[in-house]
């Protein structure tokens, strides 16, 4: 449901915390907190908990959707066994302050669960769901979102987005949703001028700017058919040799959904949760009879490249990377994914 | 610091040898302040080589990462050497791994870089934050030297040196085949300040610090992987039969993971501060370990990874023990 012709507001800077404060009689809000020098989605009481002052949050707000932990439903043990289903998420919620490229980790994320097998936890909870989001002014020195012809100041993947520029906001309504979240506080918006519109694409254009590191993409079908070919390339092998193995870029990726099932159980009671899981353990794949079909690092490495270079844009077209940057960071030993992209340009087969 | 070129000579020397598979030393990273692991397989590879105060890593990791796949019919084991660089808290790491015998000492060939301390990446990256060109470092007296975007930066040391190093009583390698430079005397002592500070603290205080700290924990377990002492065929928190610790990220089960960790670090770890260096979640898992450390030496007058011949900690009892419960 796009709203035809978007509508554009601006807010003056001061009156956002009176707006907040109206969305939190409303919603549960999640917004993004400081803690410990690191930016956390969490839930806020209060306007003034919120920090703008960040690039990413340290984890990605997928976990808003996709909990590291989630229970499906609890249990007794014994004879009479009752089952307990969670109470499904039925609150209404907005995320204030996502970025542009989480936001749309969102919407890859929906092919996952909302394919063939229809995932009821994600879904109540993203139905529940608005995006509020800002705009990304100074991208950090690993962002790279335009390197899949985004924008740090894409309104596309959220409901409404903001804009700082400068004493005030630049409010895009990108649809239904957004437009009566907008419409039930009307009072303290103001149709945007052409001079604010000016000032939204000047922001534009610095934060683009300020981007200076590029995946080499000219074509997603030519890249998608060079990884088809240098699968066996002994380049996977010479990346993989310094990967350690720890699940931080999966974990803090906000595209990466793979998930594990268990009952975690006490003698008389237990839970079936979810949790996260990830592919660069060698669990991961373990089959019960012992074997593994991907038993080195080179497999797994090569496995979290092709999951999101390939396997995806193959299955849903679209590569499942936004370019946030968060692998690159907190890698401990400088494997990147723009150099590992970038350079597969060079790999023979 | 080191002379690279000295560095490159020996390195080059050593893959040259029939005897050694490869050398893992450091090369530039991809950008900013980044330096990164590197595998040389030939001759000409090192020629990648660098060494400045960069290099973070304790490439001692490596050893105990090494993938042996199993042998096809007729196919014989590779039995040539590993060579690593090493810096004084990494050595120490490799010393305990021998100790141990998780390593033969007749396996690895050691290149020792006495080290004059290494900078913190988050102190540099907060200075500098938007770094995307590879960034070269000297060393000028007290100062480090950055040439950034044309202009050069004159920091001091002690604002930028990772907090171990500061207090870094073995900045030369205990161990090494072969020992680039002159030896540096360790003239600094570990005072553990930050741990008395810690130990002054009411439990209910201590509790309420660690609970915030472990809450974070994402159980990405970095800081296992990027521990060189951490090489359990299979780490208890993998388990599943049974199962010690949960899958459950909560403040419990993440509390248990840390506690167990460091537990199992105790009288082992070598202070190199790879596990807090690896979390994404600014964990300060160097306290944990400090503490352990520091109550270790105060009741056994034990330092861990000095001396390959000696035995670890927890495998050894002296018949002079004043404690009656172990004999």
């Amino acid at each position: 449901m796009k709203v035809n012709n978007m509508e554009k507001f601006v807010l003056p800077k001061e009156k956002l915390s009176e707006w907040i404060n109206k969305i939190i009689s409303t919603y549960q809000v999640f917004a993004p907190v400081k803690e410990e020098e690191l930016i956390f989605f969490k839930q806020i009481k209060n306007p003034s908990e919120i920090d703008l002052e960040f690039v990413n949050s340290a984890v990605p707000p997928k976990v808003l959707l996709f909990q590291q932990t989630e229970t499906l439903f609890k249990f007794t043990n014994g004879k009479n066994i009752q089952i307990t289903p969670t109470t499904s998420h039925n609150e209404k919620t907005l995320i204030f302050g996502i970025r542009p490229c989480d936001a749309k980790s969102f919407s890859i994320l929906d092919h996952v669960f909302k394919g063939d097998y229809k995932d009821p936890y994600y879904l109540t909870k993203r139905k529940n769901m608005l995006l509020v989001g800002i705009s990304c002014n100074q991208p950090a020195v690993n962002c790279f979102c335009t390197s899949f012809d985004d924008s740090p100041t894409s309104s596309k993947h959220v409901d409404v987005l903001l804009t700082d520029i400068g004493d005030k906001y630049y409010v895009e309504v990108q649809n239904e949703k957004g437009k009566q979240l907008v419409e039930s506080t009307k009072k303290l918006f103001t149709p945007a001028t052409e001079k604010d519109s000016n000032k939204k694409k000047d922001v534009e254009k610095k934060a683009f700017d300020t981007i200076t590191r590029h995946m080499n993409i000219k074509n997603v079908d030519t890249l998608v058919k060079k990884l088809d070919i240098i699968f066996d390339a002994p380049y996977w092998k010479n990346i993989a040799m310094k990967c350690l193995g720890c699940g931080a870029c999966t974990y803090l990726c906000p595209t990466c959904h793979c998930f594990d099932i268990q009952d975690e159980t006490t003698l008389t009671k237990g839970a079936r949760i979810r949790i996260w899981d990830s592919c660069m353990r060698p669990e991961y794949t373990l089959h019960a009879s012992g074997h593994n079909p991907r038993p080195g690092r080179m497999n797994r490495v090569r496995n979290r490249i092709y999951h999101k270079y390939n396997y995806y844009p193959k299955n849903h077209q679209v590569i499942a990377c936004v370019g946030c940057g968060r692998c690159i960071d907190n890698c401990p030993v400088n494997i990147d994914i723009i150099d590992v992209i970038t350079k597969t340009a060079e790999v023979k087969p | 610091m080191v002379n690279e070129k000295q560095l490159k000579t020996e390195a080059k020397k050593l893959v040259a040898r029939d005897d050694v598979k490869y050398v893992i030393g450091y090369e530039k990273g991809t950008y900013g302040f980044q330096v990164t692991p590197c595998f040389a397989f030939t001759p000409e590879d090192t020629e990648r080589f660098i060494f400045s105060p960069l290099c973070v890593h304790n490439l001692a990791v490596y050893f105990m990462l090494e993938e042996k796949p199993p042998l096809r019919k007729g196919e014989k084991e590779d039995t040539r050497k590993i060579g690593v660089v090493v810096k004084g808290c990494d050595a120490r790491a490799v010393v305990q791994i021998l100790q141990e015998k998780g390593l033969k000492r007749e396996n690895i060939v050691i290149i020792g870089v006495p080290c004059t301390g290494i900078i913190d990446p988050k102190k540099i990256n907060a200075k500098f934050p938007h770094q995307v060109k590879t960034v070269d470092v000297k060393e000028e007296g007290n100062n480090f030297v950055f040439n950034i975007n044309g202009k050069t930066h004159n920091i001091p040391k002690e604002e930028l040196l990772f907090e171990k190093c500061k207090q870094c009583e073995y900045p030369t390698p205990v161990i090494s085949d072969i020992l680039l430079g002159e030896p540096i005397k360790g003239s600094k002592k570990e005072e553990y300040k930050e741990i008395k500070t810690l130990e002054k603290k009411a439990l209910q205080e201590k509790w309420k610090f660690w609970s915030k700290e472990f809450e974070r924990c994402i159980r990405c377990y970095a800081c296992r992987n990027a521990c060189p002492l951490c090489y359990c065929k299979e780490c208890i928190v993998d388990q599943l039969s049974p199962q010690w610790i949960q899958r459950s990220v909560n403040l419990s089960e993440n509390t248990v993971w840390n506690i167990i960790r460091a537990y199992h670090l105790a009288g082992r770890c070598s202070g190199c501060g790879e596990c807090e260096r690896a979390c994404p979640m600014n964990i300060p898992l160097t306290k944990l370990n400090k503490k352990i450390e520091k109550d270790i030496k105060e009741l056994f007058e034990y330092i861990a990874g000095l001396n390959p011949e000696e035995k670890p900690l927890l495998a050894m009892f002296k018949p002079n023990d004043t404690e009656e419960t172990i004999l």
